[in-house]
């Protein structure tokens, strides 16, 4: 039986219709993770799904548990990390925590919490103080006071650097192991790739499609595009081109000076090919890559839309 | 649990409160600043513990008498003499023309029976210093008749002050206590930017992701702003009696119910500025509005009697008024509860208090806060 069971989710602010109709069901243990573009409907279908709004349609089950009917139980067994961080600013990290906690019955100690966030050593820091990857983890922090089954974590990373982001994916992963359920917002591609068992794309506040990132993949084209820059100049690259061009498996060829874009297939025989025919003619190849399809072209495929960080 | 989780709320906001430095400035400072500036200002030529006047005296042919009236009106406390020495009839009276003394006494030029002159500004003709040093010199100028008469005085004037309470009052009284009622009174209008901002912030959105009971939220943020009224009243009171001299007369219970009343009220106002501000300085706009407009018509600084009398009118319905009216009868005039007119204040205060929270109430249910954004 899924944790949380979502079934034909709408709702409209006037004449916005932020969410049109979403439906999915998230597994015991699972990173299940949301993705779409700004204004797809991801956080008014989180808030939704966190009791936050009431759907205009639609049915949000958490096991047997509803809004409503069990309020109460529901927030005692959730843990949720909004977009904005909402922290007490002239609070320290470790008040904010001991705040929140007295609001359930059962809570984690502090100094686990401060220990999975890894923020032991800001713990009488003044909010205001911290810097936003420290705030970020705060809030991941409380989200996770009452020790909670499932956790929402609303664009956990957004507006953080590299380093802070990757902290952010060690805690996320750490929830993992520990059993816990957690439903993921993202703006990242290369994050949900990373964390996520399922990944649920929405466009337009409808559920483009849902599954695993490999499966998702694997669903593309099986076209590869390979570059390739030549080190001799551009009539080696011209020559280079000609001899693609004449392979069945090559789809398109993009030439720009010395460099070439080359579509195919079979990305391993077109490229015995085409290393065949420059080893024999002497010529030097100086940069090579095949580009990994991505969630990115998932998206762009499914949506037919540029993809936008 | 209940209780536990009233514990940290409270514990938290004091915390919050007391960390935030606009809230020592606007709420402990300013109030002292406002009142020792009003009481400087206006306080000094009311009270008659600071008197000073500065005199400078004439003494063209010493004499035994002058000599003798001259040490007396050294003897005399009240009185600085701008230059120790006599000086001339002319730097005398060019002084009192350019008001650098307020008085100029011109002693008499034989011994025996004489006049002994006094030179003032026509323009301080009728004022109370005038009155002041012509008093003082007529009693030195007494004094020294028994002395010379050798006689001892039968009568004297021993003056008791038999008046009751409410006659009793001086500025620095009537100010302090404005002012303990204009602190509390901003204390609640302002306040509640706190609302707007945890709103604005999506801190109230945070908390209802909890079972936390928003109940028990607002019950502590409002008991952490009655103690900071307390907090008000004490260092107020404290800076007008030591500083000032201000005198009290306390009905506690008169007192404690003035002060509460008023505090509840105007934290209503002030919830419902929160009810239809988006923004914080919207609200800080407004409260400063109604502050503004309630600080002068309301008794705080001048009687209202001072006031115009087509403009009385006004301060009729201000629940300053009421307040400022409420907290002087608990502090200086020691009303008891069984004061009708005291009654009528309150009354007409919490008119305004739950008009307020109803028509807050009303804005805040009409509008989810998650819908504000």
């Amino acid at each position: 039986m899924p944790v949380l069971k979502v079934s034909g989710l709408k709702k409209s602010f006037g004449t916005v219709h932020a969410v049109r109709d979403i439906s999915f069901a998230v597994e015991g243990g699972e990173i299940f993770t949301i993705i779409g573009p700004n204004g797809a409907g991801k956080t008014t279908t989180l808030e939704m799904i966190e009791g936050l709004l009431p759907p205009d349609s639609g049915e949000i089950a958490f096991g047997d548990l509803k809004w409503g009917r069990n309020t109460e139980q529901i927030k005692m067994e959730i843990g949720v990390q909004p977009q904005s961080s909402a922290l007490f600013d002239l609070l320290t990290v470790e008040e904010t925590l001991k705040l929140f906690a007295t609001f359930f019955t059962r809570t984690k100690p502090v100094d686990e919490v401060l220990e999975m966030v890894n923020l032991t050593e800001q713990r009488n820091r003044h909010v205001r103080k911290l810097s936003g990857g420290q705030k970020q983890r705060l809030a991941i922090g409380l989200a996770m006071i009452n020790d909670p089954g499932i956790i929402f974590l609303d664009e956990p990373t957004t507006g953080l650097d590299p380093q802070a982001r990757r902290n952010i994916w060690d805690i996320i992963l750490k929830l993992k192991e520990i059993g816990k359920t957690t439903i993921l917002t993202t703006h990242y591609m290369e994050e949900a790739e990373k964390l996520s068992d399922r990944v649920c794309i929405v466009d337009q506040g409808r559920v483009i499609t849902l599954d695993t990132p490999a499966a998702l993949i694997d669903r593309l084209t099986s076209e590869r595009e390979v570059r390739l820059t030549l080190t001799d100049g551009e009539a080696a690259a011209l020559a280079t081109e000609q001899t693609a061009s004449e392979l069945d498996t090559v789809t398109k060829i993009i030439r720009e000076g010395s460099s070439l874009q080359v579509w195919t297939t079979h990305p391993e025989n077109t490229l015995y090919s085409l290393f065949g025919f420059t080893k024999e003619n002497g010529y030097r190849v100086e940069q090579i890559s095949i580009r990994e399809m991505s969630l990115e072209d998932v998206f762009i495929a499914f949506t037919g839309k540029e993809w936008r960080d | 649990m209940a209780f536990k989780q009233f514990s940290s709320m409270f514990s938290a906001q004091v915390k919050m409160m007391f960390r935030e430095k606009q809230v020592w400035f606007w709420n402990i400072f300013f109030p002292v600043i406002l009142m020792v500036l009003f009481m400087i200002i206006f306080g000094g030529g009311m009270s008659s513990d600071g008197f000073q006047a500065k005199i400078a005296v004439v003494d063209e042919k010493p004499n035994a008498s002058s000599a003798m009236l001259m040490e007396s009106l050294k003897g005399v406390p009240l009185l600085t003499l701008k230059d120790e020495a006599p000086v001339t009839l002319e730097q005398g009276e060019e002084w009192v023309k350019e008001k650098d003394i307020d008085a100029l006494i011109v002693l008499p030029a034989q011994e025996g029976a004489a006049e002994i002159g006094l030179l003032i500004n026509m323009e301080r003709e009728g004022g109370a210093t005038t009155q002041a040093v012509a008093g003082i010199l007529d009693q030195v100028v007494q004094g020294m008749n028994f002395a010379v008469l050798g006689a001892e005085p039968q009568y004297s004037v021993a003056m008791k002050s038999i008046t009751s309470a409410s006659d009793d009052i001086s500025y620095q009284d009537f100010l302090l206590t404005g002012m303990i009622g204009l602190a509390i009174a901003q204390g609640g209008l302002f306040g509640m930017v706190d609302q707007v901002d945890m709103r604005k912030r999506g801190l109230l959105k945070r908390l209802h992701m909890t079972p936390a009971r928003m109940d028990l939220f607002g019950l502590s943020g409002m008991i952490v702003r009655l103690m900071l009224g307390i907090v008000q009243i004490v260092l107020l009171t404290l800076v007008g009696v030591i500083g000032f001299g201000a005198n009290l007369h306390i009905n506690p219970l008169t007192l404690l119910i003035a002060f509460f009343g008023g505090a509840l009220v105007f934290n209503a106002m002030g919830y419902l500025i929160s009810s239809f501000s988006k923004t914080m300085e919207a609200y800080m706009g407004i409260a400063n509005i109604i502050s503004m407009l309630m600080m002068f018509l309301s008794g705080v600084f001048f009687p209202v009697e001072t006031l115009p009398e087509w403009l009385q009118v006004v301060p009729k319905v201000l629940p300053l008024t009421y307040f400022v009216e409420g907290m002087r009868d608990g502090m200086i005039y020691a009303t008891d509860i069984f004061s009708a007119d005291f009654w009528i204040g309150i009354g007409l205060m919490a008119i305004w208090g739950i008009a307020s929270f109803v028509l807050a109430a009303q804005l805040y249910k009409s509008k989810s806060i998650s819908s504000v954004r």
